[in-house]
């Protein structure tokens, strides 16, 4: 169902582009991150909308969960009358993230290096399509790089982490507390480090999809700041002092 | 990135009053974990990125088991020696079918090419087949991509196609390079050389750049290409005058060697990635949705009425018995091999499945008396069947009780 729905509507996506713009995988990669990206830009601005929305009704939902912390039924109630919804923001990610994964996959999939790797691809190649097969494999060499392998020179996962942390800076919210603070630091160093890491060790088409899809992001965040929650550099000096939680006793 | 810190922000928020600092460091540890987790996972990170392959000569077995190059005996599949000492370990992989090169060194050399290190290693043989080969005579590591066809001997050269797109000549005597023909695309089929003083001379590389090169063996200049739809990945088979290939545009060709141009084409319902099988005129071939055809190359007329449909994918090369009255046709998916009436095509009741069939992408091998497959994803790498019965003669390392 995955690969039905999913995978092979991308794979067959990028080997449509890589047809018909002069046989260029790299330039087919860069246009389906582009057009994934931007079907999911409604999704985002709403997800954005919702945490921007909480953000800046946290005060008062902080307020009303400690009034109601006994009573969820009516701690829902008083959430809705805000205009929250808790599923508000997880929901468009949801959706969101099979694509992702299935952009991911069919990069995978369709620049193939091992042997056993091309043998699992007829089955994702819509035959109807007239001649589709013929372009396998696909053109994987791109200046210095064989796409089907890592980076030899490391460019690329350089590239990838840089804009992995900076994307991360952009995007994350200003922290409210000391706990969300410490998360915040840790995606912003822990998200880049590991896209590294898979650049490194994986085809470098896939870094190029990371690189291309942290430049997309970055660029919809300029377009699109004011959906976007307070990031924070834009409240530098206003931000609220981190509050100290209370440790959750076992007994509350 | 955006989406899945999302999703753990909400995650950390919706628990905020409950959970403390450590439990949200764990919970962004295991998200990423998982994100990990899912990521890897689709990369294919799979043990096996070929498969091995076995040659048997006379009552011997060389194979290319992986992390070994081993030696059996093919009646009883006792091993004869390993290579690198079989307690030895190796990060290196042999797939690549091994290549027996008879007149060179004392007794023979072993041409094998490691996957991973990139390196074709000759391994000179010792007057009894059970001696270990001692140290490599020679190794050759100027590739730089991976191996996955096995080589050819001729003109006192072992020539074989890489993964970076070229062809290597070395001499025999020293592992020398004597001459490069580079391609566009990678070179996954063996080389053929044809023994017809007609065709004396060239050697004949097929690659994955969607071409069919001819090529003076003693210089690597080339003497003329065909151009195909798809990228050709099997090897080539000679018939009377013509070289026969399929390709990923599941195309059959019959490149007639005279003119220098393709003679006629078929086409088949899926890609043609195994090496067709000639006996006589007859052509033998599959692709990979499963159908398996039977083909004149006289009259160009289909053997039988329709091609036979297995319920799996064809990638190895099949094999006929003896006389040639049964195909052999492995089934990638299910480790199952099909025995095939080659009059008909019907399939025949044949002890098909292994106790542990395992998967099987790799060419089958047979002799007088056994088929051979070497299947991944299983414990018994070797097994040997009876070509009359599909009963399983022996595997190895052997899962039988000792007595």
């Amino acid at each position: 169902m995955w690969d039905v729905l999913i995978i092979r509507p991308i794979l067959n996506l990028l080997l449509l582009l890589y047809k018909y713009l002069g046989n260029e995988t790299i330039i087919a990669v860069a246009l389906v991150t582009l057009v994934l990206r931007l079907i999911v830009t409604p999704l985002m601005l709403k997800q954005q909308r919702a945490a921007r929305k909480q953000q800046e009704l946290r005060p008062k939902l902080l307020e009303i969960q400690k009034k109601y912390k006994d009573d969820p039924q009516k701690l829902m109630e008083e959430q809705r009358k805000l205009g929250i919804n808790p599923l508000g923001g997880c929901l468009p990610s949801l959706i969101q993230l099979p694509l992702m994964i299935g952009l991911y996959q069919a990069i995978i999939r369709a620049l193939a290096s091992t042997p056993l790797q091309l043998l699992e691809l007829p089955k994702d190649i819509y035959r109807w399509i007239p001649s589709f097969s013929s372009l396998i494999p696909l053109k994987s060499q791109f200046l210095w790089l064989d796409l089907a392998l890592p980076d030899p020179l490391f460019i690329l996962p350089i590239l990838v982490v840089a804009t992995s942390w900076f994307y991360q800076k952009l995007i994350t919210p200003p922290a409210l507390d000391a706990q969300a603070e410490a998360m915040n630091k840790q995606m912003t160093l822990m998200m880049p480090l590991m896209m590294g890491f898979f650049s490194l060790t994986y085809a470098s088409g896939l870094a190029i999809y990371f690189l291309i899809s942290n430049l997309v992001g970055i660029l919809q965040y300029y377009l699109f700041r004011r959906h976007y929650a307070y990031p924070a550099s834009e409240t530098s000096g206003k931000k609220p002092a981190p509050q100290k939680q209370p440790r959750a006793s076992a007994k509350s | 990135m955006n989406l899945w810190r999302m999703i753990v922000d909400r995650l950390y928020r919706g628990k905020k009053s409950h959970a403390g600092a450590r439990g949200r460091l764990f919970g962004a540890g295991l998200a990423m974990f998982l994100l990990a987790t899912v990521l890897t996972g689709c990369a294919g990170g799979a043990r096996h990125e070929s498969w091995p392959g076995l040659l048997v000569a006379g009552d011997i077995i060389y194979a290319a088991n992986l992390e070994h190059v081993q030696a059996f005996n093919t009646e009883t599949g006792k091993l004869l020696w390993s290579y690198p000492e079989e307690t030895q370990k190796q990060q290196q992989l042999f797939y690549s079918t091994p290549v027996l090169a008879e007149g060179y060194g004392d007794y023979g050399l072993l041409l094998v090419a490691g996957y991973k290190d990139q390196t074709v290693y000759a391994l000179p043989l010792g007057e009894s087949p059970a001696e270990r080969p001692d140290d490599p005579l020679w190794t050759f590591t100027q590739a730089t991509g991976q191996y996955v066809g096995s080589g050819v001997v001729a003109d006192g050269k072992f020539i074989i196609g890489n993964g970076d797109g070229s062809v290597y000549a070395l001499n025999l005597e020293d592992g020398a390079l004597a001459w490069q023909f580079s391609t566009k695309d990678r070179v996954w089929a063996t080389p053929v050389v044809i023994e017809d003083t007609l065709y004396e001379g060239t050697i004949y590389i097929a690659s994955l750049d969607h071409n069919l090169y001819a090529v003076d063996v003693a210089t690597g200049a080339e003497r003329w290409h065909v151009q195909t739809d798809g990228a050709i990945s099997a090897t080539p088979v000679y018939i009377d005058g013509a070289l026969w290939v399929g390709d990923f545009s599941s195309t059959l060709y019959q490149i007639d060697l005279a003119t220098e141009q393709i003679a006629w084409t078929t086409t088949a319902n899926d890609w043609l990635w195994a090496s067709p099988i000639a006996d006589g005129t007859k052509l033998y071939f599959a692709d990979v949705g499963g159908y398996v055809y039977a083909l004149d190359t006289e009259t160009h007329e289909m053997l039988w009425s329709t091609p036979t449909e297995i319920d799996d994918i064809i990638h190895g090369r099949p094999a006929l018995n003896t006389d040639g009255s049964l195909l052999y046709v492995a089934g990638y998916k299910t480790g199952t091999i099909h025995a095939l009436d080659t009059d008909t095509g019907a399939e025949m009741n044949w002890g098909t499945v292994a106790r542990n069939p395992g998967r099987l992408p790799g060419d089958l091998a047979a002799d007088e008396v056994n088929l051979y497959t070497m299947p991944i994803l299983v414990d018994e790498r070797i097994q040997a069947f009876e070509l009359a019965t599909g009963k399983i003669t022996w595997n190895y390392p052997s899962t039988e009780p000792e007595n």
